[in-house]
C-alpha cells in the first residue's frame, strides 16, 4: 500500500533519506542524461512545436465532450460484442471488475501495465476478494514481488537495482540468481509468467486510446504481455479512463507519434495493439472473448469542465515529466508523487487521491520549468502546481506564517523597501564584506550550504540619478525591471550593464515605483498577491512609453513575459498592458546581440577571466527560451566557453524553495558546482541574479579552488571600466 | 518519397530495432528462409496459421523434407512448441520499421507472441512512408469489427532491470522481415 505523508515535516524527513540512497541517485542521473539524448534523436527531423500544439489542440477539442464520446465509443463497442461499463469512482471500479470476475467464475488473472488500476488500488482489491493476481509487465511483477508502487509511469522498478531484483527472483524461484546477468534474470521471468499466461482465466489491461468512432482501444506495449493478456485467458477487461476518449484514429495515430518518442526515445514501441470488439477466443463463451471495458470517471469529468486544470487530462501518460525533473532524479518517484508520479503525479494526486496525499508534495516544486519544455501536450505543469498548491491553502484556511507575512510586505511596496533599508543598518555587526556572518532568525542550520549576501548599502534606486547615462541621441528607449536582487543586493550588475550602453545612444531610465515582480508570491500559491503587484508594476511602468523592458533578472523576465498576461487575463485595460509588457520584456544578452548587435572586440572579459563554464537559468533557457544570445555574447567578448554537464539544469535556488527544502537546493548546488568546476574555468557565468547569489554562496563554502561567479554583465563589462565599490 | 527510399528507410530503422531484413521475390524464398532459420536455431516447429491452401501444400512439403512439423490450426494446444511463426504481413511502415499484421484470428496471435523468431514477409508494394499515411486502411479495418490489429516493431524488449535492453522477454526473441518484391514477381 502507497503512503505519502501529509506532513510538511514528515515529508522533508523522507527526502533526506531519500537523498542518502546513492544508488537511486547515481541510476536517475545517468537515466536523466541518457534520456534527454535519446529524446532528441528520436524527434530528429521533426517539427516537434507544432506537433505538440496540434495534439493539444485536439485533445482539448474532445475533453468538453467526453461523454459525448463515451456514448459513440459504448454503442460502437457494443454493436460488437462488448459490454461497456462506467464507474464513477474508484471502488466502484474495482467492484465491477470483481463482479465480472466472479460471475464468470474467474480463479486467475493476469494483468498488464496500467496506471488506471494502479489509481484504483485494484490488486489489492481483487486480492481481497480471493483472486490470484498477477502483473506480468516485468517492472510490475517486480514491484508487486515486492508489495511496492511503481516508483515511475513507464519504468516502474527503475528505483530498483540488479542486485535486488537477483534477490528478490532466487526467492521466487529457489534458485541463486546472478545480479550481472540481466538477460538470465529477463528469462526467468519469461519462463515463470508463460504458465500463468497459459492458465489464466481473465486478463485485466488499461488501454492508451479509446477511439470512439470505432470502439477501438489501442494499447502501446514493449514487452508482448500486453498482447498475451488480451489474447489467452477466456475473458478481458480493460480498465479505461475518461480522458482517454478520442474522436478518431486520426487523434490516437497522432498522440502515438509523440507518446513513445517523449516516453522512452523509441520512434514506436515494439508492439500497438488495436482491438475493436470481442474477438475469436477458441476458450471463450461461442469462441469469442468475454470483453468488458469499464470506464473510470473518478473525477475525470468533473475535472473536464474546470476552465484552469482540465488540460491535465491532456496528460497521456509518457513519464518524461519526471524524467527531466531535478528534484525526481535526486529522490525517485516514491517520493515525488502518490500513485502518479513527477510533475503530472503532483497534481493528479489532488483530483485522484485527495488532498491529504497532496498536500505535502505539491510544496515541492522548483518551477524550473523542465517539466514544461518536455510535456508533448504542452500542460503548463509548473503553474498547475502552483494552483494546486493555492487550492489546497485556500481550502485549509490557515496560511502558513510566511505566507501571511510575504503577501502583507509585498502588496505594501514602500513597507516593503522600509524593510530592506532596515536590514541593511541591521546586518551591520553581523556582515563579513559581502556576505551575512550568521543566517537571519528565519533560518535554521540545514539553510547553511550557502552564505548569504548583504543587502547593499546604497540601493540601485538611490545610486540611478548619479549613474544614469544621457545621451543625446536616443535610438532605443529602454525602462530597466531591476527587480529585487538587483535593486538592494546586486546593484553592481545594474552599474555593469549601464557602462555597456554609454556608447550606444539607449535612454535608460528606472521607473522608481517599480517593486517586487510578484513571482515569490505566485511561488507560495499567493495568486492575489501576485495579481495586485503586477498591477502596481504595470502602473509604474507604462510599457507604451518604452521600446524595451530589459531585466538583468531571468525570474523576473519570465514572470513578466509569461505570469502577467495570465494573472491580469480578463481584467480590462490590464489585461492589453500585461499583454504589450510581455512583449516587450526582454534579457540582457539578447539586448546586447540582438538589438544593439555589439560587434565582436568590442566588448572583452576582463583579464582574469578567460575560462567561463556557463549556467543556463531556468527562467531564460526555458521561461523566456533564450539559448543562443549569452552563449554568443560570451564568444564575441573572446572568451573561452566549455559546455558542462546539466548546463540547463536548476542550480536549486526556487526562491523560496531553497528554504522549504534546503537539503535539495544544497544537492542540486553541489551538483551544479561540481560540474562547472570540472570543465577546468576560472569563472563560472549565469544571467539571473538569483542564481548568482545561490552559486556564489554555495562556491563560498566549498572546499578547494573556487570559481569565480558573476552575473554575464558583469563579465562582459568588465574590461571597460573599473567596478566602483558598493 | 519513392518506394526504394521507403525501402531504404525501413532497412535504416529495422536495424536500429534488431529487425533482421532479407530481399526475396518468391514466397518459396520464404518458406526455405523460414526452414533454415527454424533448423540453424534447433527448432522443430513452423506454425504458420494464415497461408493459403497452395502455399500451405508447398511449405508442408518443405518441412516434411527438413523434418520440421508444420503446425497450421488449434495452436493454443501446442503453444508451448511453436518454435518459429511465418506470417503475411499486411502493411509496412517505414519510418518506424513496423509490421502491421492482421491478427483477429486466434491462431495467427498465438504464432506472433508464443514462438520464439517470428518470420514476416512484406511485399514492397505494401510498405507506406509513415504512420499517418496508412491511417484511411486501419481505419477501414478498424470498422470491419470484430478485429485485432497488431503493431510489430522488433522483438519482445524491456530494460526494466536497471534500463539495461533485453530482448525477449515475453513475445518473440527475433524478428525478421523479408521484403519480397511483388511488382516484379
Amino acid at each position: 500500500m502507497i503512503t505519502t505523508p501529509s506532513d510538511p515535516k514528515t515529508y522533508r524527513q523522507d527526502l533526506k533519506r531519500a537523498l542518502q540512497n546513492q544508488f537511486l541517485g547515481a541510476t536517475l542521473d545517468t537515466f536523466s542524461t541518457a534520456y534527454k539524448a535519446s529524446r532528441a534523436k528520436a524527434f530528429e527531423g521533426m517539427d516537434l512545436d507544432a506537433l505538440i500544439a496540434e495534439i493539444a489542440e485536439g485533445k482539448d477539442g474532445s475533453i468538453p465532450h467526453l461523454e459525448e464520446l463515451f456514448a459513440v465509443f459504448k454503442a460502437r463497442a457494443e454493436g460488437s460484442g462488448v459490454k461497456v461499463h462506467v464507474a464513477q469512482t474508484a471502488g466502484e471500479a474495482n467492484g465491477i471488475i470483481a463482479e465480472i470476475a466472479r460471475a464468470n467464475g474467474v480463479k486467475t488473472i493476469v494483468k498488464g501495465k496500467s496506471m488506471t488500476a494502479e489509481e484504483t488500488f485494484l490488486n489489492d482489491h481483487l486480492e481481497k476478494e480471493g483472486f490470484v493476481v498477477t502483473e506480468t509487465d516485468l517492472g510490475e511483477w517486480i514491484i508487486q514481488l515486492r508489495h511496492e508502487g511503481p516508483s515511475h509511469m513507464v519504468m516502474p522498478a527503475i528505483h530498483l537495482s540488479r542486485g535486488q531484483v537477483a534477490e528478490l527472483f532466487t526467492k521466487v524461484t529457489g534458485q541463486h540468481q546472478d545480479p550481472e546477468d540481466i538477460n538470465g534474470m529477463v528469462k526467468v521471468a519469461r519462463k515463470q509468467l508463460r504458465q500463468t499466461f497459459l492458465e489464466a482465466d481473465m486478463g485485466i489491461t488499461g488501454a492508451n486510446f479509446a477511439i470512439a468512432e470505432t470502439g477501438t482501444i489501442g494499447i502501446v506495449t514493449n514487452e508482448g504481455n500486453g498482447r498475451l493478456v488480451t489474447t489467452l485467458p477466456r475473458v478481458h477487461v480493460a480498465l479505461v479512463g475518461f480522458d482517454k476518449l478520442l474522436p478518431d484514429l486520426k487523434s490516437a495515430l497522432r498522440i502515438l507519434r509523440v507518446l513513445p518518442r517523449n516516453a522512452t526515445g523509441q520512434l514506436i514501441s515494439t508492439y500497438v495493439t488495436w482491438i475493436t470488439g470481442a474477438t475469436p477466443c477458441t476458450t471463450g463463451p461461442n469462441g469469442r472473448k468475454e470483453m468488458h471495458i469499464v470506464f473510470l470517471d473518478n473525477g475525470r469529468l468533473a475535472l473536464a469542465r474546470d476552465p484552469l486544470f482540465s488540460q491535465a487530462l491532456r496528460c497521456i501518460r509518457c513519464g518524461a515529466c519526471a524524467n527531466v525533473c531535478p528534484i525526481y532524479k535526486l529522490v525517485g518517484g516514491h517520493n515525488y508523487g502518490h500513485v502518479y508520479i513527477g510533475a503530472i503525479g503532483l497534481i493528479l494526486t489532488y483530483f485522484y487521491h485527495g488532498r491529504e496525499n497532496a498536500r505535502a508534495i505539491v510544496r515541492n516544486c522548483l518551477n524550473c520549468q523542465a517539466c514544461k519544455a518536455v510535456c508533448p501536450t504542452g500542460i503548463d505543469l509548473p503553474h498547475l502546481i502552483k494552483e494546486v498548491y493555492r487550492s489546497v491553502l485556500q481550502v485549509e484556511g490557515d496560511k502558513p506564517l510566511k505566507n501571511r507575512l510575504l503577501s502583507r510586505v509585498l502588496r505594501d511596496r514602500k513597507l516593503f523597501h522600509f524593510l530592506l533599508r532596515r536590514a541593511s543598518l541591521a546586518q551591520k555587526p553581523v556582515s563579513d564584506g559581502p556576505y551575512l556572518r550568521h543566517l537571519p532568525f528565519l533560518f535554521a542550520q540545514e539553510h547553511n550550504f550557502r552564505r548569504l549576501p548583504t543587502v547593499a548599502a546604497t540601493p540601485l534606486r538611490d545610486r540611478w540619478n548619479r549613474i544614469a547615462p544621457r545621451p543625446e541621441k536616443v535610438r532605443h528607449r529602454v525602462a530597466l525591471f531591476a527587480g529585487c536582487l538587483v535593486d538592494f543586493v546586486y546593484p553592481e550588475q545594474a552599474e555593469a550593464l549601464l557602462r555597456l550602453l554609454k556608447e550606444h545612444a539607449v535612454q535608460i531610465d528606472f521607473p522608481p515605483d517599480q517593486s517586487c515582480c510578484g513571482l515569490p508570491a505566485q511561488m507560495m500559491g499567493e495568486k492575489e498577491t501576485a495579481q495586485e503587484v503586477a498591477i502596481q508594476n504595470l502602473k509604474a511602468m507604462d510599457p507604451a512609453r518604452y521600446d524595451y523592458v530589459l531585466t538583468l533578472c531571468a525570474s523576473c523576465g519570465s514572470h513578466l513575459k509569461e505570469n502577467y498576461p495570465k494573472l491580469l487575463a480578463g481584467t480590462p485595460g490590464l489585461q492589453v498592458q500585461a499583454q504589450q509588457m510581455a512583449s516587450k520584456v526582454i534579457d540582457f544578452s539578447s539586448f546586447m546581440i540582438d538589438v544593439l548587435q555589439i560587434p565582436s572586440g568590442e566588448v572583452a572579459g576582463d583579464a582574469l577571466t578567460r575560462k567561463v563554464a556557463y549556467h543556463a537559468p531556468c527562467h531564460l533557457c526555458r521561461g523566456l527560451k533564450v539559448t543562443r544570445a549569452p552563449r554568443e555574447l560570451l564568444e564575441r567578448a573572446g572568451l573561452e566557453y566549455l559546455p558542462s554537464k546539466d548546463e540547463d539544469v536548476c542550480c536549486g535556488f526556487g526562491g523560496s524553495f531553497s528554504i522549504d527544502f534546503p537539503e535539495l537546493s544544497a544537492e542540486l548546488l553541489s551538483r551544479k558546482l561540481a560540474n562547472a568546476e570540472a570543465t577546468g574555468a576560472d569563472t563560472l557565468v549565469t544571467d539571473c541574479p538569483g542564481c548568482v547569489l545561490q552559486l556564489r554562496g554555495g562556491m563560498e563554502k566549498r572546499l578547494g579552488k573556487r570559481l569565480k561567479v558573476r552575473h554575464i554583465a558583469e563579465v562582459i563589462a568588465a574590461s571597460r571600466a573599473p567596478s566602483p565599490k558598493k | 518519397m519513392d518506394e526504394q527510399d521507403r525501402i531504404k528507410l525501413l532497412k535504416e530503422k529495422a536495424e536500429a530495432v534488431q529487425t533482421l531484413v532479407a530481399d526475396i521475390t518468391t514466397l518459396r524464398q520464404a518458406f526455405d528462409y523460414a526452414i533454415e532459420v527454424t533448423k540453424r536455431q534447433g527448432g522443430t516447429t513452423i506454425a504458420a496459421p494464415s497461408l493459403g491452401m497452395e502455399e500451405r501444400t508447398l511449405l508442408g512439403e518443405l518441412c516434411r523434407k527438413a523434418e520440421i512439423t508444420l503446425l497450421t490450426e488449434d495452436l493454443r494446444g501446442q503453444a508451448g512448441s511453436i518454435h518459429a511463426g511465418l506470417t503475411l504481413g499486411d502493411w509496412g511502415i517505414a519510418e518506424t520499421a513496423t509490421l502491421v499484421l492482421e491478427s483477429t484470428s486466434e491462431d495467427q496471435r498465438i504464432a506472433t507472441m508464443l514462438s520464439e523468431t517470428h518470420v514476416a514477409v512484406l511485399p514492397k508494394s505494401r510498405i507506406k512512408s509513415d504512420l499517418m499515411e496508412l491511417e484511411s486502411e486501419l481505419s477501414a479495418s478498424m470498422h470491419a469489427a470484430p478485429r485485432y490489429l497488431a503493431f510489430i516493431s522488433g522483438a519482445s524488449r524491456t530494460a526494466d532491470i536497471e534500463r539495461v535492453l533485453t530482448i525477449g522477454v515475453h513475445g518473440p526473441q527475433e524478428l525478421h522481415l523479408l521484403i519480397l518484391d511483388d511488382e516484379a514477381a
